[in-house]
């Protein structure tokens, strides 16, 4: 518990996570504008727009608010490459009897906060959509309640990306370089069939998967792939990113 | 106290970096309950020894050991008992003093009983409820001294603590660390300032180029400075030293014999007929010796 406290006392206090709230929010915002607002003001471009009507519109909210996956990597490498920096923090993380407990705990923190950020951001659809979406209806109870744990997954995946980077590489500039490097990689490669079935891009956005057709509902990868198939990549990637963070955090001389 | 063991005990340590060897076979011993100054010039490898200490660097050959156990592998038995400000003093400038101090002792596992205790220690009492981020320099430090003494470690390990004070904070501190030794604590302390070392340590390691260059009790490494003698004839004072077989320098201050037989001296000059305004004892500065030691050229 002690260490949970001072987690939620770091991660509340500094300015990195409500800033990165705030610009995570105003994606997604813009994102909801372009899609169903801006057709409004100019109707000259709403036919090259999809359509999104209720409640497809939610789920495709849900996809928009937890596929930006930069959040948790970014949030991540920032936060803990912050105190391995420090020799003190460094010596804690890496040298404790505790270390386990201090890495999973921070990593917990980590992904719940990211995990919060993403529902921020979906309710920020959520809201839009309701007020300016067509259609009529919401999502079913049980597809609404799943947001919340695929949200989690996503965040506790990404966020082993940017700790495995940043343990690794020990500097939280390069670590940061690296993390966008694989997240801008994989989405391209997440386009390629064979990259798909590995894809932790095309398994985050296939969670939340909703077929609004047109040439912008082609360029969404993932939709093949069964659940059980899209959480056994979740969870490898998890592992190899938990992996390299537990093995950067081992290594001395970094 | 000083009870004669050994708090840290560093044995053929060995590091290199790429075509750089940081320590070259390194021995030093820190004795327990003394405050120990650590001194080098830059590049000496005084850092290194202390990452390396501390389990952060793994050294390509040597041993070490604290507090009785072997490094790394008793490192996380011994953690806890070793209070550190090696490098950036890991502070948080959005949290307050107190906050910094309570996830201090919640991150190392430390309870909150000892942090009003410490605020008070450090002065920092009346400011704990300002951000870090508007503390002085000073009082910085003073909040990391504070975070590495919640645990009450036996072992203190501090590197360059007094860089960047004012002469003021650097007094607040010095009177800190003095009173955690003379507690009993073991306080090994790096600084370039000789002066602050000098007016600290009662032992001292110096160290250069990666290896030992001499340790001692700070006393032992300061005597034998030779005997100050001034007179208002130095020129007959100078024959009569030299006719009785002293040998000697003259500088600005007088003559610096190269005995400490003050009695031979002043026989010597008495029965020349000189009678000197001053014969005592020179006190080498740490400064001197320092700078013998490491080849250093002041110029």
């Amino acid at each position: 518990m002690s260490l949970l406290r001072a987690e939620y006392r770091k991660i509340s206090r500094r300015k990195v996570f409500p800033v990165m709230t705030l610009v995570l929010i105003t994606f997604v915002g813009l994102a909801a504008f372009f899609l169903f607002i801006f057709g409004e003001i100019a109707p000259e471009i709403a036919d090259e727009l999809p359509v999104l009507e209720k409640p497809e519109v939610y789920t495709v909210g849900a996809q928009q608010a937890v596929t930006q996956t930069w959040f948790p990597l970014i949030l991540a490498t920032v936060l803990l490459g912050g105190e391995l920096s420090t020799t003190v923090w460094a010596s804690a993380l890496t040298r404790d009897s505790r270390r386990i407990r201090q890495l999973l705990v921070r990593f917990f923190t980590y992904s719940l906060a990211t995990t919060i950020a993403f529902l921020f951001a979906f309710f920020l659809w959520v809201g839009l959509a309701y007020f300016f979406a067509p259609g009529e209806g919401f999502m079913e109870t049980s597809e609404f309640l799943s947001i919340f744990w695929k949200a989690g997954l996503v965040a506790i995946a990404w966020s082993s990306i940017g700790t495995g980077a940043v343990a690794m590489l020990r500097s939280v500039g390069p670590a940061i370089g690296v993390g966008l490097a694989i997240y801008f990689a994989e989405q391209f490669l997440a386009l390629w069939d064979v990259w798909e079935n590995i894809s932790l891009t095309a398994a985050t956005t296939a969670l939340f998967f909703v077929d609004i057709g047109g040439g912008f509902g082609g360029f969404i990868p993932g939709g093949d792939l069964p659940l059980w198939h899209q959480l056994a990549i979740i969870f490898g990637w998890t592992l190899v990113g938990l992996g390299f963070t537990w093995w950067g955090l081992q290594r001395r001389d970094a | 106290m000083a009870d004669g063991s050994k708090a840290i005990v560093v044995s053929g340590l060995v590091k290199t970096y790429g075509k750089t060897e940081a320590l070259r076979g390194l021995d030093f011993e820190i004795p327990s309950g003394q405050l120990t100054g650590f001194l080098g010039p830059n590049g000496a490898g005084k850092t290194t020894s202390f990452r390396a200490i501390l389990g952060l660097t793994n050294p390509d050959a040597g041993d070490i050991e604290i507090l009785g156990r072997q490094i790394p592998k008793g490192l996380p038995e011994v953690v806890k008992q070793i209070g550190v400000i090696v490098e950036e003093p890991g502070l948080i400038k959005s949290l307050n003093g107190r906050l910094n101090l309570l996830v201090a002792a919640d991150t190392l596992g430390f309870g909150h009983d000892r942090i009003d205790e410490m605020l008070e220690f450090v002065g920092l009492t009346a400011d704990a409820h300002r951000k870090a981020d508007d503390y002085s320099k000073g009082m910085r430090q003073r909040l990391a001294l504070a975070a590495a003494l919640l645990g009450d470690p036996q072992l203190l390990i501090l590197d360059e603590p007094l860089d960047g004070l004012d002469p003021a904070g650097q007094h607040a501190f010095r009177a800190r660390l003095r009173d955690l030794a003379n507690s009993g604590k073991t306080v090994v302390v790096s600084s370039h300032d000789l002066g602050d070392i000098e007016a600290l340590a009662d032992y001292v390691v110096v160290v250069n180029h990666g290896e030992l260059v001499t340790q001692g009790p700070l006393a032992d490494l300061l005597e034998g400075g030779g005997t100050r003698v001034k007179a208002g004839d130095l020129d007959a004072a100078s024959n009569a030293l030299k006719a009785a077989g002293f040998e000697f320098e003259r500088d600005g201050e007088g003559l610096l014999i190269d005995s400490e037989d003050g009695e031979s001296i002043t026989r010597s000059l008495a029965e020349a007929g000189i009678y000197p305004s001053q014969v005592s004892p020179e006190k080498s500065s740490l400064e001197n010796v320092f700078l013998g030691l490491t080849g250093l050229d002041v110029r």
